[in-house]
């Protein structure tokens, strides 16, 4: 239960129903029987009367009373208690905690607090201690597991790397599928801003932060998510894809009724590589069982064979091989030349929090910083977190509230990906190579390796990647009482950062000889205002409807700009100042600027009733106007509504087997505009080409233009819809100790505003307009059971089950399949596929004999024949997400443990293949010298078959490419994702020290992992967040984490 | 103070310029994009369309008929799968990028804007577009040609039969009849005039109609083997032109690159910054050079390791030669720097093309003198001093003079087109096409395409087969000839 939210939120309707006294004077004091601790805001009535007050900070009370009255206490979470009180002046009670009456309360659109079980749509609450301290720099990853409905999946365990976050599926084709973030009030951004100034292009670029990572997991007081639109309706169509409530200390404003509470958090982790493909140390470098100094491929002749001229190991004179420095060139595994390159990482987490004030003032002050260290050397991150907030109520009963967060974060990483990167390289190192021992660059500062590709060590010292955010959000909240059933309040969010980037790439690069400097600086600005009446009005039709209600104004504003400058051809090494380039490079605005600036005016409202408690009926509806859409169109309507029936309190049920039960539905329509700019076809800088070859121009000192690739949609563009059903139930069993939550939904989403790929003979690549349907309808559960709840033990179990199931219903005339657009291979790329499910990857799939179990097999050389291109190759969808949490309590010893799994679903992963076409992988080395036959067979001139016969060698077999259906591999996987230990020592030994609490924690994350049907840990995306999914494009692996966390309040 | 909690309301967002702007229309107004240009001049597309062709005839598909022509041989990455024959899922960023929302759809657009007003960049324009389809139908056969290039107005252009691009029908335009009216806009009266804008004749309109002439010569040749009757209707109303045809290398269709990154020609950017480890040069095209003595080599290809012109058999296994001694293209097609101009249609390919004609159709022309003028022209480009070409031509009697059959005579024109044309695999693999000359060995280990010959065609590509259903799927094979190879 959330206590503090809960003793807010009633102190706040306390300062609304106050009561004059009369008759004679009672006072006391009301403490909780448990601790002995006082409980302000305990609702202390007299009997039969409506006159009653609460009690106050410190937990004491005074009432007038009438003769012979009995005083009622009661406070949300504990038994109420009926106290006569006689002749008596004063009244201490000691309240009992009761569990089955607890009810949380949830932060749901707009702040507005709710109880728990008056809402109509699915929720779920993380308390900030479940995510901060554990070992984990970004909150998302922190979430996961713990939330039913979504999806998270890490890039990879490289420092500040982005991760991709889903809530029930993916609803926009190529639009943004990631939830509304929305801290304190106000949306901030999570946008992914890429850097690709490499010679990899956006395939092979650094793997940078989403920007929810700016967030520090110390300043989260609460998350709510919000999963369906339903939830969502009131943000507008920003949140149709949910949305994530934060609630951080500083916003709330501190603990009222507090004296300063100090909260001193220490943690240290370290993180190893995991998850990495086992690789075989039996043979080095070569091609068909001969060495070869000159290859990447370990084909060579067994470790320990005899050296001949014939194996290559001998030189063609019969003389021994040299090292450069003149010893005996020594053929052995250096079994650790590919782990050993990644080093520990590790995270120091230290933050400072003050929380204080009163009945009328609080405040919060949090200072924290993380510093990352990665698991590639030099990789950094590192976050320095400053938040102030509070809030008074003056004496005209304005409320006044705000905070404002610093954020400086800064990251310095390497490239990932295919190609040159430092992964991608060691992915296919010689098992022979010495890595470690070897010089890495020469006198003039290149890179020495064996072929044209970079030396890990020499990129990493010299193709580097930094980042520096500077970022401010802050939020103002203004609120008066106009009368006692109407309440104005206004909001003004800012959310702005500037991201400062620069890559460099030394000269010498294998692929860019010459050397580079990008400059590239992003900024993001959002301003939100929000005028909101709120209404309400008990007994509003007769004694039993209830009313809540809200109207609202909303204005935003989003800008953003990025700036660029690509300077190639260096003059002097290591000075990486744009002006020492030579060329200025304008293709794919390497060089240049773009901006962007969208506005929005929403109106809404909510009216939400509410029958003797037991019915609850919602209704919400919004209009909108974007600067985005064409004029005649700009304006759109949507609305939801929802229903809920408490069946325990409208059937009178009273049982110990079900103590609470409730059904719910809801239906919601949502719109949303497009992004700007989309109207016009226009003209670009030409450029040509990409990573192999490639012009821009100016060129000769002549400018260049070309018509751009897509097509404007003129102004016939509308708005898009989301249509979202839902039905819920809650059931609290034997005594609310088996909670269960379960939900299904429907959503459909309709002419989607999308650049749709066209053939490029119209001569073009893609238009924008309304296209296409996509559905998803799933099922989400959660349970918690408290197995044991004693005064000294207690044992919680909690699961989350989540399937979901997308489908693309239509895509529109003449286009059955695109490709998502983003950062993908043509042989491998991620699609929208009519009748499948999203995202599906469409590539290179090996020819099979109609029934599909056998290969058509080359009759000449026993391989496969050449794959059939655009075929389905991969899924990466789930088909279900499970986590499960144990919780023990043990007289202030804690032990958590989070197990989850991911059922099905598919990747691809580019790192086993290229270790398995280079000889690498272990399974490469088992057998090597015993020849394979394909499973397949040979297709005969009359349409028959003949089983294929032809022995081949492994170097052969396994030579199966990076894009093909061979490189798929299942993501099934259960991991033991987080194990927390935890101890508080008691009150009793604090006692006589300055500390209020001290307590102790160690956690573990990804401790352990089973992907029976993978080679690689399969929760990998090298393109992080974003609607790009299933690709492992040789990445950095995950890690595993060890943490120890010391938390002190004074 | 007494606060008034409108007051605080009104004020805060006067402030912010909310509630005051809302009220007007223009809050919402500022929808106009300051990334990009509406519109441009025709000067600033002009440029591009030399780029754009310069761009596809030296890029990608150069290397893939430069490799089936064994001028080089691949040994790493995608050219590599080019030498084993495998083209499938390759030429997308071709087809899409380079031609049809390259080059064709930038030349479209130069028409549209310019038809009414400078007819003569819509002139030049449609010389473009007809060399950018000729490429696009010679390479892959039957192509959308002419529903394409309208935008919404037709998604899904259908294929057009390469006889009817070629011939025309009453709805579709010949190339022939698309150079034509292209080569007559240019006598129109036109309010803007190219200058500096064209980087291939600095705006002179002569040199414009004798490449006119000289495309519809290689139009004729092209279909020559499979309509001689048109083709040499063609070729006589060529030479009878008063425009003349390209007749001096300094008329050569070429586009000039420059040195630095971004502006580099794409075999310099390839073989030395991007990939210099893939291709090298063929030994098969260095054996020939060797035996006929010719002194091209040494502008062709590089000698980095001293006397030897380090080769790679087309398809071979085994140890690789170090990179730092392997020949690679030479300086005559990458200049020092990269900066070495893309010849698409040359002086000495019209010599060729006059001789071929002369034997082949019996059109005007003296088959022996166009020969040797082929040679010299081609010589004379690579930088060798007349003197050099006059002591080859003297100590190579046999090399320069045709002899035997008209078929034996067809060899050896097309074998020293085919050294000449070095650099321009695009024209190599057309010629070779049509006759099978110069005779080729199908490279060793040839296992990747659809049988184990050398293709005469590139796949259609996969995104057009995505979002085109009007192109078939699986398409013809790497084996299936084009309608004008008829054998």
């Amino acid at each position: 239960m959330n206590k503090k939210l809960l003793m807010s939120f009633v102190l706040l309707l306390a300062l609304v129903f106050r009561v004059v006294a009369q008759d004679r004077t009672i006072s006391g004091k009301v403490t909780a029987s448990e601790d002995g601790t006082v409980l302000p805001g305990v609702n202390v009535s007299i009997k039969g009367t409506s006159r009653g007050t609460t009690t106050s900070a410190q937990g004491t009370y005074k009432i007038s009373v009438p003769e012979k009255a009995t005083l009622v206490f009661s406070f949300v979470g504990f038994s109420s208690q009926n106290v006569p009180i006689g002749n008596r002046t004063e009244v201490n009670v000691s309240l009992i905690s009761n569990v089955e009456e607890l009810s949380e309360v949830v932060v749901t659109a707009l702040g507005i607090e709710k109880n728990k079980r008056e809402l109509n749509y699915a929720t779920q609450t993380v308390k900030g201690s479940d995510i901060a301290q554990k070992a984990e720099p970004n909150v998302l990853n922190a979430l996961q597991g713990k939330i039913a409905g979504v999806q998270i999946v890490g890039a990879s365990g490289e420092a500040g790397a982005s991760t991709n976050i889903n809530i029930r599926g993916i609803n926009s084709f190529t639009g943004s599928n990631q939830p509304l973030f929305i801290v304190d009030g106000i949306p901030i951004s999570n946008d992914l801003d890429r850097t690709n100034g490499g010679p990899n292009g956006t395939l092979g670029g650094p793997q940078s932060s989403n920007r929810a990572l700016d967030i520090a997991p110390e300043n989260i007081e609460s998350i709510d998510v919000l999963k369906g639109p339903a939830a969502a309706a009131l943000y507008g169509s920003r949140a149709a894809s949910g949305a994530i409530i934060i609630t951080t200390k500083a916003g709330k404003g501190g603990t009222v009724n507090k004296k300063l509470e100090v909260t001193v958090n220490s943690s240290y982790t370290i993180q190893n590589v995991y998850g990495y493909p086992e690789l075989q140390n039996d043979y080095g470098q070569g091609l068909t069982n001969i060495f070869n100094p000159a290859t990447l491929n370990s084909w060579g002749p067994k470790f320990g064979t005899t050296p001949t001229t014939a194996n290559g190991l001998l030189l063609p004179d019969g003389s021994t091989r040299k090292n450069p420095d003149g010893t005996d060139y020594a053929y052995q595994a250096y079994p650790n030349n590919v782990n050993g390159f990644f080093k520990q990482g590790s995270i120091a987490t230290n933050s400072v929090n003050l929380q204080g004030g009163n009945a009328t003032q609080s405040y919060s002050l949090l200072i924290a910083n993380t510093g990352q260290k990665g698991i590639i050397p030099g990789s950094e991150f590192n976050r320095t977190n400053i938040s102030f907030g509070g809030n008074t109520t003056l004496l005209n009963k304005i409320k006044f509230g705000g905070n404002i967060n610093y954020t400086l974060t800064s990251q310095n990483n390497f490239l990932t990906g295919n190609n040159a990167s430092p992964p991608a390289v060691l992915s296919s190192m010689p098992r022979s190579y010495d890595l470690q021992g070897l010089p890495y660059t020469d006198l003039n500062g290149r890179s020495i390796y064996i072929t044209s590709a970079d030396n890990p060590y020499w990129s990493i010292e010299n193709n580097k990647t930094v980042s520096g955010v500077d970022r401010i959000t802050g939020s103002l909240n203004l609120e008066y009482p106009i009368t006692s059933w109407v309440t104005a309040t206004y909001r003004l969010g800012l959310d702005q950062y500037t991201d400062r980037r620069k890559q460099t790439f030394a000269i010498g690069a294998a692929r860019l000889p010459t050397g580079a400097v990008l400059e590239d600086v992003f900024y993001r600005s959002e301003i939100n205002s929000d005028l909101i009446f709120r209404f309400k009005k008990d007994k509003l039709f007769g004694d039993n409807i209830n009313f809540t209600g809200l109207l609202g104004y909303n204005v935003n504003q989003r800008k953003f700009q990025n700036i660029s400058a690509y300077g190639g051809g260096l003059t002097l090494p290591n000075y990486y100042n744009i002006n020492n380039a030579t060329t200025y490079t304008s293709s794919n605005g390497q060089t240049g600027e773009s901006n962007s600036l969208r506005r929005l005016i929403g109106y809404y409202g909510q009216a939400s009733f509410d029958y003797k408690k037991f019915v609850f009926l919602e209704l919400t509806g919004r209009m909108d106007q974007s600067s985005t859409l064409p004029k005649a169109n700009n304006t759109f309507f949507y609305y939801s509504g929802s229903v809920g029936l408490d069946i325990t309190d409208a059937f009178k049920i009273k049982s110990d087997i079900l103590s609470f039960g409730k059904i719910r539905g809801s239906y919601t329509r949502v719109g949303k505009d497009a992004d700007p700019y989309l109207l016009n076809s226009v003209y670009s800088v030409t450029a040509q080409g990409n990573n192999v070859s490639s012009i821009s121009f100016p060129i000769n000192g002549q400018a260049g233009f070309s018509i751009g690739t897509r097509i404007g949609s003129g102004d016939n563009l509308t708005p898009e819809f989301t249509t979202a059903y839902e039905l819920g139930l809650n059931l609290g069993l034997f005594k609310n100790r088996l909670n269960l939550d379960l939900a299904a939904y429907k959503t459909v989403s309709t002419d989607q505003i999308l650049n749709v790929t066209v053939a490029a003979t119209t001569g073009y690549r893609t238009r924008t307009t309304n296209i296409g349907q996509l559905s998803n309808k799933g099922i989400e559960a959660m349970v918690a059971y408290k197995i044991f709840n004693n005064k000294d033990f207690s044992w919680t179990v909690t699961a989350n089950y989540t399937v979901n199931r997308n489908n693309v219903d239509a895509i529109g005339a003449g286009v059955t399949a695109f490709n998502i657009p983003g950062s993908s291979f043509i042989g491998s790329a991620p699609s929208i596929v009519e009748g499948r499910p999203y995202g599906v990857i469409l590539g290179n799939k090996r020819a099979r004999t109609p029934d599909g179990t056998k290969f058509i097999v080359n009759p000449q050389t026993g391989l496969w024949v050449p794959a059939i291109a655009n075929q389905e190759i991969a899924n990466p969808n789930p088909d279900a997400i499970i986590g499960v949490t144990n919780t023990f309590n043990y007289k202030g010893i804690g032990l958590s443990f989070l197990f989850d799994s991911q059922q099905g679903g598919q990747i691809i992963s580019f790192t086993v293949a290229s270790l398995k076409g280079s000889g690498a992988l272990k399974e490469t080395a088992i057998d090597r010298e015993k020849p394979r036959i394909i499973d397949g067979v040979f297709l005969n001139a009359d349409g028959s078959y003949t089983p294929n016969n032809i022995q081949i060698d492994a170097q052969n077999y396994f030579n199966q490419g990076l894009q093909t259906d061979l490189n798929v591999y299942g993501a099934t996987v259960y991991r033991l994702r987080e194990v927390s230990l935890s101890y508080s020592l008691p009150k009793i030994l604090l006692a006589k020290t300055p500390f209020g609490g001290v307590s102790l924690s160690f956690t573990g994350r990804n401790l352990f992992f089973v992907a029976p049907n993978s080679l690689i840990d399969p929760e990998l995306s090298t393109q992080g967040a974003g609607n790009i999914r299933g690709l492992e494009l040789q990445s950095s692996p995950n890690t595993r984490n060890y943490g120890v966390n010391l938390r002190l309040t004074f | 103070m007494k606060f008034n909690i409108k007051n605080i309301i009104y004020a805060t967002s006067v402030a912010l310029g909310f509630l005051a702007s809302s009220c007007s229309s223009d809050f919402l107004d500022v929808n106009n994009t300051p990334n990009n240009p509406l519109t441009v001049p025709p000067s600033a597309l002009l440029t591009t369309l030399a780029y754009d062709a310069a761009f596809v005839n030296s890029n990608d598909l150069n290397r893939i008929t430069s490799i089936l022509m064994q001028y080089q041989a691949g040994v790493g990455n995608q050219v590599a799968t080019y030498d084993s024959y495998n083209l499938r899922g390759n030429s997308d960023n071709q087809w899409n990028g380079e031609l049809y929302a390259g080059l064709l759809i930038n030349s479209q657009k130069m028409i549209d804007n310019t038809q009414t007003t400078s007819p003569v960049y819509a002139g030049i324009a449609k010389i473009y577009k007809a060399y950018g389809f000729s490429i696009t139908t010679d390479l892959w056969g039957d192509v959308p040609y002419s529903e394409t290039l309208k935008g919404t107005g037709n998604l899904t252009p259908k294929l057009d039969a390469q006889k009817d691009i070629y011939l025309g029908t009453a709805t579709v335009q010949s190339l022939f009849d698309l150079v034509k009216e292209g080569m007559a806009d240019l006598d129109k009266k036109s309010v803007l005039n190219p200058a500096a804008d064209d980087v291939v004749y600095k705006g002179n309109l002569a040199n414009w109609k004798r490449l006119g002439n000289t495309m519809l010569l290689r139009f004729a040749m092209i279909i020559s083997r499979a309509q001689p009757d048109r083709a040499k209707t063609e070729i006589a109303s060529v030479l009878a032109s008063p425009a003349g045809l390209i007749v001096d290398n300094a008329q050569d269709f070429q586009v000039a690159f420059a040195a630095s990154a971004g502006t580099q020609n794409p075999i310099y950017a390839f073989n030395f910054v991007n990939r210099p480890d893939d291709q090298l040069l063929s030994q098969r095209f260095r054996d020939t050079l060797l035996l006929f003595k010719d002194p091209r080599i040494t502008k062709y290809f590089t000698l980095p390791s001293g006397t030897t012109y380090v080769a790679w058999n087309n398809g071979a296994t085994g140890t690789l030669p170090l990179s730092a001694t392997r020949s690679r293209f030479g300086t005559y097609l990458t200049g020092a720097s990269g900066e070495a101009p893309i010849r698409m249609i040359t002086n000495f390919q019209r010599a060729f093309m006059l001789a071929e004609a002369a034997l082949s159709l019996n059109t005007a022309g003296d088959a022996q003198k166009l020969y040797e003028e082929g040679i010299r022209a081609s010589m004379l480009k690579t930088g060798l001093a007349t003197v050099e070409i006059d002591a080859y031509f003297k100590a190579n009697p046999t090399v320069v003079t045709l002899a035997g059959s008209n078929a034996m005579k067809i060899n050896q024109i097309m074998t020293q087109k085919w050294i000449a044309n070095c650099g321009n695999g695009i024209e190599a693999f057309n010629d070779w096409r049509r006759w099978g000359f110069p005779r080729l060995e199908k490279a060793l280990n040839a296992t990747g395409g659809d049988d184990n010959t050398i293709p005469v065609r590139i796949p259609y590509t996969g995104n057009e087969q995505l979002s085109n259903p009007n192109v078939p799927t699986p398409g013809p094979k790497t084996f299936d000839r084009v309608w004008w190879d008829i054998d």
